[in-house]
């Protein structure tokens, strides 16, 4: 309702803009006072059914442009009620994960972490859920574009709260495939020895959250709920996309949790949204109560499904963009200006012409500043 | 002063010795030759019950010689004094002044304070020469009526006193005038016309010259003889200033003399002086620019008065309660300018006949129509266009008054190019009524209706309406003069309905709705000029139905929801009384006792009782039966206030009041939603109370045309509701788990210097003022910042606002807006964060910061057609800028994460100059 509302607000304040002032919102970032101490926030879920991968990083300044720091070398463990311990290993800077665990669904389970400083930390003991099969993941086709539903079910009405995750893929294929290459050292042009590579995979994880409850609902059915959505001149739908989507059931409190996330990142914005509050999660810090700490731990398994799109699967008349568009026309360079080739300006020579050699950028060219040229796995 | 006293006691002493006023023909007899003077008064004091008064040393020389046998004293003295340089006169308490020169009056003329006719019942030889004196009045023409000696009352009573009362009505249009005030100045007793324009005064029988002053109407005057009780019905006529002529003067003056504290009134001209961002007239907004109202922005018609929650606030339109009083989520108030006559705005010491909300008590009422001819008026702005007609019933009995306004928005929308606006709908009509009747002298007959309804439907697939729907009824009923009733039946609805049908699985529809009946009789007692009686009480029956969600279509998943009606009554009784101590200090004691009781049938949770209510707490469910009662809450209100005056034009005033409040808003949101709901106060929620003092110090300038006031109070609220994080306030069935009871305190000083008459009028104001909350009950994770107090979304401490009008001609007129107050309390992000593939921020404490300074200022010009009264329409233009300087003056400030960035972002409003011009007539 509220969300509505939200747009109820926002197109009378449009329409005032449209017809007498030119746009009422601004960017605006005043000086606030960053937090100086870093808070240390935990990131993932207890998989009762494989692995668990737990992420710890740290809070830090709002304008800072760099990666959230990383909380390096901290122990991390599951603990059930019994006080069994499941420890997880540091793989990569600040990503923790655990061996492959099929944990006791009739037990609570929390996670302590202690720090390289010498901290303690544990999440609330939670019982595991276990998430409902995904029915399907479907891409629906009209006339504005492509939206993506997800489908779910609980025969035993015992779910109500959904989360999903997804990741999507698709193809990216560079505007150009240049046949020669400038060495600089030798300040010649020869037939390109590495060729670049010709395909790309995009790769993109969901930014918001997306929750559903059906506890408004006669029954436990979550139907068609809109994911994603592409105009139909997006460029990844070009070739082939594919996403993997993932559910978890969630309990009441994770749900709130989610919802509060969501309201403090994603809907505040309007005269009707609620004022934000201090949500932090279910982690407290054992040495220092009063030391803030953030993220919600919750227990469940997790459900995937992945689908593939084509464009054949996409209505013929859509006209998706090559997302390359800027990239024509190529230019042509002549012979004398070999230095366009390296220095600054960089670019890229793609043939050899009479006149000189016709050219583009390296970002025309190199597919891997958009993706990985590495196939996944789950690739057909 | 003293003069005053001295006239005040001079006169009462006329009064008292009218019976036997006849000094000067008591004789006396003597022989004197070359008598010293003073020798000879000796002599004829012995003789009489004369007393002589005179400066011995101006008649040292002065020798009398004369015979005199049983002659009357008068001629007596006639004779000593003939052909000498000295005068002497006779006063009513038989004593006789001698003068040199110049002849003393012995009273002073009741022209000494008031160009009028003086006290005719002072008989001396030079009243005809003050009758011509008085008449440089305002207007020059004076009515017949002036002249005219009204006698009243039966004859028989010719000691002890006698009530008159009756009504004061305007001349062209017989509609009452309200507040107007109604005195004679020997003996000092005076009141004001009540809503109805009633009047009763006591006075010993006799003659008097009452005088008749108020806003918007020619001073006038009555002379009437009385002999016992009587009725007086007194026309006036509308104060219309001639052409090229400016006449300032000071009405008697309320802010100083009168009694009541922290009451702001508006009429419909101070309200038309206003610009406004739409070019209509708006109440709400006028109301907003008084010391110690604010609102969060300029968007919403939320009222927040001296630290109060917007639910705070009694809203009475014509004694009908209104739940929603704005259009299109706020942007216009739900009030037709054209029909209102007065808005009272009780900040503090409230009468202890309002009862129900903490804060304040905001009084609309309106015209009751012309009851001598047919009439109209209406205006056409950029948005909304109305129109009003009124006209008698019965010629001089009964009028009516009829008015509506209606939105064509649409148009707006259709104009965009987006597709989802040109979907999309938007607009509101409003409608009121109003029939008086007077079917005789004793009964009066008045009913209102109101309807206003807002339709939005956006993007095709959720359709907002809400509306309100009001009527009363009120009887007026005079027992005698001095005791008058008023019975009021009123019943209030406000509703509203939210249709969502993007997905026909989830198609669905929300809908609540509040009905409020109420009767109540409420009686005025005037026992003698010291006393002002008011009692009654009241009962209301709410009926609520907190929600329901209800699946639309016949693919709709949706689970019906529906939530248990809520029922409660809440009743009171009150009495007051305002005692006039003496002419400088007067009281007035009021005490409203109200009673609260939640009925059945209703399934009522109850709750483990030392921790906080969850849903895990709960520890079983109560069932009620239809009429039962399930929780009862009952409490005095206190009500006081006393006015000493200092001097004529300086006052001191000082209150107490005590309200509680049984109805909630739920609202967590920064303004006021039209999804917002009201919940009454059941087993789990307790009422909320108020307690306020204030003192206030009152002066008046340059012949009470300029007011001045310092007030200053402090407020403490209890149990007020406020929420945990992330609250659901829609469709939930234990409520009471979500809120916590929060304490709240706000103080503050408000001073206003204010001028309205002239060519140059309007107000300054300027408020210190703090707002502060404090939610400190229940575990720890339930505290707001640690269980400290802090700022509310409103605490705004300083405030100036002025409002300034210009008048070149009697056809143009300009006036000026200017505003500044500091910066609404926000909560800012201190941090971001990684969760979940994006950045998250968390936030400071709640309401740490502040939103940059507001700042506006707004003019207008309004054109007048020509004067001619003989015209069929008269009508005017008013062209305005709202927003001068296009200061983009932040509503909100708010942080969003996107693609994985945190942007903060500042929302306007206004942020532009916007011109508007509207069209008003009137026939």
């Amino acid at each position: 309702m509220r969300r509505s509302l939200v747009i109820a607000r926002s197109i009378f304040c449009w329409c005032i803009a449209t017809l007498l002032l030119p746009g009422c919102i601004d960017a605006y970032m005043p000086d606030v006072l960053s937090d100086p101490k870093g808070h240390l926030v935990v990131d993932g879920f207890i998989n009762s059914r494989g692995v668990t991968t737990i992420t710890l990083t740290r809070t830090y300044n709002i304008q800072a442009a760099a990666p959230p720091p990383a909380e390096t070398q901290a122990t991390v463990r599951i603990i059930d009620d019994t006080g069994r311990l499941y420890p997880l290993v540091e793989s990569s800077k600040g990503i923790y994960r655990s061996g492959l665990l099929t944990l006791n669904l009739a037990r609570s389970y929390r996670l302590r972490i202690t720090t390289a400083a010498g901290q303690e930390y544990e999440s609330a003991s939670v019982l595991a859920k276990t998430t409902p099969v995904i029915d399907n993941v479907r891409g629906h086709t009209n006339s504005d574009g492509l939206t993506i539903v997800v489908n779910a079910h609980d025969d035993s009405n015992g779910t109500r709260y959904y989360r999903w995750d997804y990741e999507e893929t698709w193809e990216i294929i560079p505007a150009f495939r240049p046949q020669v290459e400038y060495v600089k050292q030798e300040r010649r042009f020869q037939p390109i020895a590495v060729p670049y590579p010709i395909i790309c995979w995009g790769n993109q994880k969901a930014p918001d959250i997306h929750l559903s409850k059906t506890t408004t609902l006669a029954q436990d059915v979550v139907a068609d709920y809109v994911l994603r959505s592409y105009p139909t001149t997006s460029d990844r739908l070009r070739y082939k996309y594919s996403i993997l989507v993932k559910q978890y059931a969630l309990t009441k409190e994770e749900y709130d949790y989610w919802t509060e996330l969501r309201k403090n990142t994603e809907d505040i914005g309007t005269l009707f949204d609620p004022l934000p509050s201090q949500l932090t999660g279910n982690v407290r810090c054992l040495s220092d109560a009063s030391e803030l700490v953030f993220g919600y731990v919750g227990a469940h398994t997790e459900e995937a499904k992945r689908i593939f799109i084509s464009r054949a699967d996409l209505p013929n008349e859509w006209r998706t963009a090559t997302g390359y568009e800027a990239c024509f026309p190529p230019v042509l360079i002549g012979r004398d200006y070999a230095s366009f080739f390296s220095g600054f300006l960089s670019y890229v020579p793609i043939y050899e012409t009479p006149e000189g050699y016709i050219s583009s950028s390296k970002e025309c060219v190199d597919c891997r500043l958009r993706g990985s040229a590495v196939k996944p796995s789950f690739w057909p | 002063m003293r003069f005053l006293y001295l006239l005040l006691f001079l006169l009462l002493l006329v009064f008292s010795f009218a019976a036997n006023a006849q000094q000067s023909q008591q004789t006396v007899s003597g022989n004197f030759n070359q008598t010293p003077f003073e020798q000879f008064v000796r002599q004829l004091e012995a003789q009489t019950k004369l007393r002589f008064y005179f400066d011995p040393k101006a008649v040292d020389s002065l020798m009398i010689t004369l015979q005199a046998q049983n002659q009357p004293v008068e001629d007596v003295l006639a004779l000593a004094l003939k052909n000498k340089p000295f005068r002497f006169v006779f006063d009513e308490e038989n004593r006789v002044f001698i003068t040199a020169g110049l002849l003393l009056e012995p009273t002073l003329p009741d022209y000494f304070f008031q160009p009028e006719t003086p006290q005719s019942a002072a008989a001396n030889t030079r009243a005809d020469d003050a009758e011509t004196a008085s008449s440089t009045g305002r207007s020059r023409y004076v009515s017949p009526a002036e002249f005219k000696v009204y006698e009243l009352g039966a004859a028989g009573t010719t000691t002890g006193k006698a009530t008159l009362a009756g009504h004061i009505r305007e001349a062209k249009s017989g509609e009452p005038v309200i507040g107007a005030t109604i005195y004679s100045e020997a003996p000092s007793v005076g009141t004001s016309t009540d809503q109805f324009g009633y009047y009763s005064l006591t006075l010993p029988v006799g003659r008097h010259d009452l005088k008749i002053r108020g806003i918007g109407i020619k001073n006038t005057k009555r002379q009437v003889v009385l002999r016992g009780d009587g009725k007086l019905e007194i026309e006036v006529e509308e104060d219309i200033t001639p052409l090229k002529e400016v006449v300032i003067e000071g009405e008697k003056d309320k802010n100083v003399s009168g009694m009541q504290m922290g009451l702001e009134k508006l009429d419909i001209k101070t309200m038309r002086q206003i610009p406004t961002a739409f070019g209509e007239t708006d109440l709400l907004r006028v109301v907003l620019t008084l010391p110690g109202v604010k609102s969060v922005g300029e968007g919403s018609t939320g009222l927040n008065v001296r630290g109060g929650a917007t639910d705070q606030n009694l809203i009475l339109f014509n004694g009908t309660t209104i739940y929603n009083p704005s259009h299109l989520f706020g942007f216009f108030s739900a009030f037709n300018p054209d029909i209102l006559q007065t808005v009272e705005l009780y900040k503090s010491a409230i009468p202890a006949k309002y009862g129900g909300r903490l804060s304040s008590v905001l009084e609309i009422k309106t015209r009751e129509g012309n009851k001598k001819k047919f009439a109209g008026a209406g205006g056409i702005g950029p948005l909304t266009s109305r129109l009003t007609l009124e006209g008698p019933i019965v010629k001089d009995k009964a009028a009516f008054i009829i008015s509506g306004r209606t939105s064509y928005s649409d148009w707006i929308l259709k104009k965009l190019s987006n597709s989802s606006f040109r979907q999309s709908s938007a607009s509101f009509y409003d409608l009121s009524g109003h029939v008086s009747s007077e079917i005789n002298e004793k009964n009066s007959l008045y009913a209102t209706g109101y309807l206003s309804t807002d339709r939005f439907r956006l993007a095709s697939d959720t359709t907002y309406q809400y509306l309100n729907q009001n009527a009363s009824l009120k009887w007026q009923y005079n027992f005698t003069n001095q005791l008058y009733g008023v019975f009021t039946g009123a019943y209030s609805h406000y509703a509203y309905d939210i249709v969502s049908e993007k997905n026909p699985v989830n198609s669905s529809r929300l809908q609540y709705g509040i009905k409020q009946s109420n009767l109540q009789a409420d009686f005025s007692y005037f026992p003698n000029s010291r006393h002002t009686i008011d009692f009654g009480f009241s009962s209301l029956l709410y009926n609520i139905s907190p929600g329901s969600l209800t699946p639309n279509g016949e693919k709709s998943l949706i689970r019906p929801d529906v939530l248990g009606q809520e029922k409660a009554l809440e009743s009171a009784v009150y009495a007051s009384d305002r005692i006039d101590l003496t002419p400088r200090l007067s009281v007035s004691v009021g005490l409203r006792y109200s009673l609260f009781n939640a009925l059945g049938p209703r399934d009522v949770y109850r709750y483990a009782s030392d921790v906080a209510k969850t849903e895990n707490s709960i520890l079983d469910t109560v069932r009620y039966a239809s009429g039962k009662v399930l929780a009862t809450y009952h409490g005095p209100e206190y009500r006081l206030s006393a006015r000493y005056s200092l001097t004529e034009n300086t006052s001191v005033k000082a209150s107490y009041n005590r309200t509680r409040q049984y109805i909630h808003q739920l609202t967590n949101t920064a303004s006021v939603s039209p999804a917002d709901t009201w919940k009454l106060s059941d087993a789990n929620i307790r009422p909320q109370v108020g307690d306020q003092v204030s003192v206030g110090y009152y002066r008046n300038f340059k012949s009470n045309t300029v007011e001045a006031s310092v007030e200053t109070y402090y407020k403490s609220l209890r149990d007020f509701v406020d929420y945990k994080s992330g609250a659901t306030l829609l469709l939930n069935h234990h409520i009471e788990t979500d809120i916590v009871n929060a304490l709240g305190k706000a103080y503050g000083v408000e001073l206003m210097v204010k001028k309205l008459t002239g060519k140059i009028n309007g107000w300054v104001s300027y408020t210190y003022s703090r707002s502060l909350v404090q939610v400190n009950a229940g575990t720890t994770a339930e505290m707001v910042n640690g269980g400290r107090f802090y700022p509310s979304n409103f605490d705004k401490p300083h405030d100036v606002t002025l409002i300034g009008n210009y008048r070149f001609s009697r056809r143009i007129s300009t006036s000026l807006n200017f505003t500044y107050s500091t910066g609404r309390p926000i909560t800012l992000p201190l941090a971001k964060y990684y969760v979940a593939n994006s950045l998250r921020v968390y936030y400071s404490d709640r309401n740490a910061y502040r939103v940059p300074d507001y700042y506006r200022a707004d003019v207008a010009i309004n054109l007048e057609g020509s004067h001619k009264i003989k015209k069929l329409a008269h009508s005017s233009w008013t062209l305005g800028v709202y927003n001068l300087t296009g200061r983009r003056n932040p509503y909100s400030i708010y942080f969003k994460s996107e693609n994985g960035l945190i942007k903060g972002y500042k929302l306007s409003i206004f942020g532009q100059p916007i011109p508007t011009i509207t069209y008003n007539f009137k026939f």
